[in-house]
């Protein structure tokens, strides 16, 4: 907290920080480590083909890049499918309760600026029962990301529609499961714009990857974690098992222009309203700005409010004297 | 020489000022060497409605808000007809007579001071009223101008220049008119400003704030919610000075959530909210068993169910706070007593939380939130602070190797935190072995069962939560938790003094429960009764259910405290006619 110096933009650049117990037996300080390095002892427990081996796969080797230490990395997770990853991942992890991974990292981040700090969940975790914490999360701009596992179906409870599910007719034609909710005319509720939404929140980093595209997923995650910020990350991730959406999606992803201008929140808040007429997913960096953390912005409140020395207990209580 | 024991209570339309004249007259009082305790009796709107509060001043330590008024102030006519029932026969009425009629078949001592037209033709500042009142209070006390225009220095009404002169000028047209009007109430209330720090005039949210502190409490996160807002304004205000974090989130949901994140570091964390919030923060309450992650939450109880009675006060969230949970997710539960308690119950929620690695939950409510005491001044030398169990630093373990969930001897097992340690896991809320890997087996049930309720009920065993007071062959036990052991200490004293045989059982802790203690004391008292604020006997139902006995209960449901004198007559009823 305090006594520790804003840290949201130094975890990029030095891996082996804070290094209170670096040379301990288990802490590698020199080598550099690998993928396997993330690997955790725990074989994921997802249906064969998932995309979420890929978002996985793409968030081990982002860590692996950037050498970070296990002991300074926290994933938290709620439930879903999805949610089980930090298992599969040889650092902390924190599961908590359905739809609540976001207020749970930004705690961990604001009582340790120090940890790199990675929120994962699926679209009905983030975006049903969670998504009142989505804007605020944005708000607070804490060095976090938060990658959204988005396969637009409940996986973990057998194929219900999701908050990102296609409207119509559209999802039932696909799933094998989606029957069951919505078995005359579909989805009756529109479908979200997950991307557009967050952009419009005020985000300072928005991006799109696409699980079977593991080089440009591990770029993407990798760019949101040396985001200094709140980093939202659109992980598509097909489920084969209740809605396949494997072939439609690799016909209908692309890469954003070349010219793409990152900066601009208007332009990126266009293309996501656009691309959905348009039947196809763009990948890469929507927009990306630096503003100010959390954590930066505390520093200023401590300066205020003790400037060189905190105040003892004793002093607070002469108020009330 | 009588011991002085006032109780004045001033009553006026929500929003008027008639809150300020009650908090700098117990302000000044209690500056003044004597003992307060306040009660404010408001409606949930910012505007509007009738409202009182009332100061009963002591030379001692004051443990209830007093029973029948002597002097009542009333600034209309709606307040007068609401209060003047509750004046003692000796007591003193003073009203404002251009703004209600005072009813003359009262045989009461009934004085008409026109505040308002004072106000308008002679100090001609409306915004002074309320210095007007307190100045014909203090008269009517026997407080000498002097000191009275050094109260109000010293207070809010001094603390910016340009409108002293304007309130000295009303408080002295106050003492012009009791002195013009040889108004004498025979009261001579010695007042001499005491200097230095020894004494604190706190509520029990600000005490409780600063035990929380001390305990080093450095995150909180909260959602506003009377009565528990208080809680977090101050930690905002203290929490940035001793280099803390204080966030404000969406919901109580969040609240608690990330205080849990923040726990899983490491930090001692706090969230408050009252029994709404508490409902919503349920779930979580379960996943910090789960996980045994050090928690204090604070339930500000006021009256339910619903939306209730937001400014008023109950104790009907103890089912909750016990049993309150999806499957079995056994936590701690205390109650703090008065202002003072307040700090020290603090204190030791976070050992208790931190020992124990269990969410625990620390119950206050209403009146005892928001009501002012004097309190001494804690000697932080003296507060001791339970560490987390840690693994060490540097060890040889590999997180292969290394058991979160080990089986110890006391059930608490030693936790890594990120940054530190490099036996990294992974908490999760579903079931798990020892090395926290996901275990759906019976045999890993039962063992992290037992090990989630073996740890809680050990904590039964800890000092200071359980008091028996009162006379050895009672024939009649009085049982509380909580805020009502003031009001029942204060009606034991005075049922003993006439000669009745009665005893009292107070509890700070509810779960795990004290059964020993509560046993040996219904077992030895012919008639036992459990006295609390809420309207199916709670704890009675709770002792009843785990003792397997029968008791009777005395329960109001009124929004408002115990007065001793409501419980004196209860034990005098009991014990006069069975």
């Amino acid at each position: 907290m305090a006594e520790v110096p804003a840290a949201d933009t130094a975890k990029t650049t030095t891996p082996e920080q804070p290094g209170q117990a670096s040379q301990s037996a288990t802490a590698k300080p020199l080598a550099k480590r690998t993928l396997k390095d993330y690997r955790s002892e725990v074989k994921p427990t997802w249906c064969p083909g998932c995309g979420d081996f890929g978002v996985l796969a793409a968030l081990q080797r982002a860590l692996a890049e950037r050498n970070l230490d296990p002991r300074d990395v926290v994933i938290v997770s709620g439930i879903g499918c999805s949610g089980r990853l930090p298992e599969f991942v040889n650092a902390y992890g924190l599961h908590v309760v359905h739809g609540r991974a976001l207020p749970a990292a930004q705690g961990v981040k604001a009582a340790n600026p120090d940890l790199t700090v990675i929120a994962v969940g699926g679209d009905g975790d983030g975006f049903a029962i969670g998504g009142g914490h989505v804007p605020h999360a944005v708000r607070r701009n804490q060095d976090i990301t938060y990658i959204v596992m988005d396969n637009q179906v409940y996986g973990l409870t057998k194929g219900q529609p999701s908050p990102s599910t296609p409207t119509g007719m559209q999802a039932l034609r696909r799933s094998v499961s989606m029957p069951k909710m919505a078995p005359y005319e579909g989805v009756l509720e529109g479908q979200l714009n997950i991307l557009a939404m967050v952009i419009v929140y005020g985000c300072s980093f928005v991006a799109r990857t696409f699980s079977s595209q593991a080089t440009e997923m591990a770029k993407t995650i990798g760019r949101g974690l040396d985001h200094p910020g709140f980093a939202f990350v659109h992980a598509m991730s097909p489920c084969p098992t209740f809605y396949n959406t494997y072939d439609p999606w690799k016909e209908s992803f692309m890469p954003l222009p070349d010219d793409w201008d990152t900066g601009d929140r208007i332009k990126a808040i266009d293309m996501a309203m656009e691309e959905v007429g348009d039947g196809v997913f763009h990948s890469g960096v929507f927009f990306q700005d630096v503003y100010r953390t959390y954590t930066d912005k505390l520093q200023d409140v401590y300066a205020k409010a003790y400037g060189d020395e905190q105040a003892t207990i004793d002093a607070l209580m002469d108020q009330y004297a | 020489m009588d011991q002085l024991d006032l109780t004045i209570r001033i009553a006026g339309e929500n929003g008027e000022g008639v809150l300020t004249v009650g908090d700098v007259l117990a302000e000044a009082l209690a500056r003044s060497g004597l003992h307060i305790y306040t009660f404010k009796n408001l409606p949930a709107e910012i505007k509007g409605g009738a409202s009182m509060t009332q100061v009963r001043v002591q030379d001692t330590p004051v443990r209830s808000p007093g029973d029948a008024l002597d002097i009542l102030m009333v600034w209309n006519q709606e307040n007068y007809d609401i209060h003047v029932g509750e004046v003692k026969p000796t007591g003193v009425v003073i009203y404002d007579p251009d703004e209600c009629d005072a009813d003359e078949s009262l045989a009461l001592t009934q004085i008409g001071v026109p505040l308002q037209t004072i106000t308008k033709t002679v100090i001609k500042t409306m915004k002074s009223k309320n210095v007007l009142a307190f100045g014909i209070l203090t008269a009517c006390l026997g407080i000498p101008f002097d000191s009275a225009k050094q109260m109000v220095s010293e207070s809010r009404w001094g603390r910016r220049k340009e409108f002293l002169e304007s309130n000295i000028n009303a408080l002295k047209q106050a003492y012009v008119y009791v002195d013009e009007n040889g108004i004498d109430l025979g009261l001579r209330v010695a007042v001499e400003r005491k200097n230095g720090h020894a004494q604190l005039i706190m509520t029990g949210n600000d005490a409780l704030c600063m035990g929380a502190l001390a305990a080093g409490c450095r995150y909180y996160a909260g959602y506003p919610i009377t009565p528990a807002s208080d809680v977090m304004e101050t930690l905002a205000k203290a929490m940035p000075r001793v280099g803390g974090v204080l966030m404000q989130t969406e919901d109580e949901i969040a609240a608690i959530t990330a205080s849990i994140g923040a726990s899983f570091t490491g930090a001692k964390v706090m969230t408050a909210t009252a029994g709404p919030g508490l409902s919503l923060m349920v779930e979580a309450l379960g996943l910090a068993t789960m996980e045994e992650i050090p928690l204090v939450v604070v339930d500000v109880q006021r009256g339910g169910p619903s939306t209730g009675m937001p400014t008023k006060t109950e104790q009907s969230d103890l089912n909750l706070a016990i049993h309150g949970a999806h499957g079995e997710a056994p936590r701690i539960v205390i109650a703090a007593t008065n202002t003072e308690d307040c700090f020290y119950t603090a204190v030791k929620a976070f050992n208790l939380a931190e020992k124990y690695q269990t969410p625990v939950i620390l119950l206050s409510d209403q009146h005892l939130s928001q009501r002012a005491q004097v309190m001494s001044r804690p000697d932080l030398s003296q507060v001791e602070i339970v560490k987390r169990k840690q693994p060490e630093l540097n060890g040889s373990v590999t997180p292969e190797e290394f058991d979160r969930y080990e089986m110890t001897e006391d059930f608490v097992s030693p936790m890594p935190l990120p940054g530190r340690h490099d036996q990294h896991y992974v908490a999760t809320g579903l079931e798990h072995d020892e090395h926290a890997h996901i275990d759906y087996s019976p045999e890993a049930h039962i063992r992290m069962t037992e090990k989630r309720h073996q740890k809680i009920e050990s904590a039964v065993n800890e000092p200071g939560f359980v008091q028996r007071y009162g006379a050895e062959d009672a024939q009649l036990g009085l049982i509380g938790w909580g805020s009502s052991e003031g009001p029942i200490l204060e009606a034991l004293d005075r049922t003993l003094a006439k000669g009745y045989k009665v005893a009292a059982l107070i509890f700070k802790m509810l779960h795990p429960l004290p059964e020993k203690e509560a046993r040996a004391f219904i077992e030895s008292i012919p008639v036992v009764s459990v006295v609390e604020l809420n309207a199916s006997g709670q704890f009675a139902n709770y002792l009843q259910g785990r003792l397997a006995v029968s008791l009777q209960r005395f329960n109001i449901i009124t929004g408002l405290p115990f007065k001793a004198g409501d419980i004196e007559e209860y034990i005098e009823g009991v014990l006069q006619y069975g």
